[in-house]
């Protein structure tokens, strides 16, 4: 198997578990869309366009509870603060795809991210993997999303237990990533912070990227004093 | 029903433009040394935070920790750690992880 083979293969099955979490994810946005009367051609377009799962759940979550075009985009904005940090984290390993940037960028998401950067950081650059997980979830994406427009709200993800799919494969990342000092302290520098976050704010849209911004200083300062040393 | 139409439309481009802007800033640009020793870490910080998100869930202003979730994400990482393969510690982790909730929950 050549180089190219091997690395589509190994993008589709990293990306297979969370591809799972995200259809269900998308199941249940179709079923809230429907609710916030959303045609089903609506339903799709705003999955094909905008391809992002907390915006849209938001969106249709908004929508529903009489929010008005200003509010939703102003929250939108919020919510897709993080992405300049993943796309900024990203840069590097998506240098060698040149122009074709542009169309990888579009894919920049939490799921991507993850196993981007992981990637990244043990392969070097490598858009053809960051492409074929990006296509795998936008696949995922679309088609749960007409699905669930489609059957309403006849199917409860958490019943089949779908929803594990999202934090077990983070955790199993994650574990993986966790191979020095440095990186643990920021693992739970983070960890610390994201419940004081939760705690003091529940369910607010900033702990991602406030966790995100503080707790790798954590891991850079240790990481500097053991160089010192 | 336009005002949807233009709703899409705007959540799209600023989506995408909050995507572009990250990448395009840093592409080309040799990095600085600490600047990257910081990414390096990013992605650590990030997964934390995420996993935290489902983990704790916001009921009336309130938190509640899920422990299905919970059950299932520390399997996983004792699987991870143990058997050292990515797959089979997933699919071990949402084994219990719906085991708990069917049995206990």
């Amino acid at each position: 198997m050549n180089e190219e083979k091997r690395t589509i293969k190994t993008g589709f099955m990293d990306a297979l578990p969370l591809a799972i979490a995200i259809g269900a994810y998308g199941l249940s946005y179709g079923v809230l869309a429907t609710q916030a009367n959303f045609s089903l051609v609506g339903i799709v377009a705003m999955s094909l366009l905008v391809f992002s799962g907390s915006l849209q759940m938001v969106t249709v979550g908004m929508l529903t509870a009489g929010g008005s075009l200003v509010s939703v985009l102003i929250t939108s904005v919020l919510l897709n603060l993080r992405n300049l940090l993943y796309g900024a984290a990203l840069a590097e390993g998506l240098a060698p795809a040149k122009k074709w940037r542009w169309l990888l960028s579009f894919g920049v998401s939490d799921e991507s991210f993850v196993l981007g950067s992981s990637r990244f950081k043990e392969y070097g650059p490598d858009p053809l993997y960051f492409g074929i997980v990006v296509v795998t979830f936008y696949i995922a994406w679309i088609f749960s999303s007409l699905i669930g427009g489609l059957i309403g709200n006849q199917v409860d993800p958490q019943k089949w237990g779908l929803d594990l799919a999202f934090p077990i494969t983070f955790v199993a990342i994650l574990i993986s990533d966790l191979t020095e000092k440095p990186a643990i302290a920021t693992a739970l520098t983070a960890t610390i912070l994201a419940i004081g976050l939760e705690y003091f704010m529940p369910g607010n849209e900033f702990t991602i990227i406030i966790t995100g911004v503080l707790a790798p200083f954590v891991g850079l300062y240790l990481k500097r004093r053991s160089q010192k040393c | 029903m336009l005002n949807r139409w233009i709703l899409i439309g705007l959540l799209s481009v600023s989506t995408y433009i909050s995507r572009i802007i990250g990448v395009e800033i840093m592409a080309g640009r040799e990095m600085n040394p600490t600047l990257r020793l910081y990414f390096n870490y990013v992605p650590v910080g990030v997964i934390s935070a995420l996993i935290i998100k489902q983990i704790l869930v916001p009921v009336d202003r309130g938190l509640v920790i899920s422990f299905p979730i919970l059950i299932a994400c520390l399997s996983t990482a004792i699987a991870v750690k143990k058997i050292k393969k990515f797959l089979p510690s997933v699919v071990f982790g949402a084994i219990i992880g719906f085991l708990t909730r069917y049995f206990f929950t």
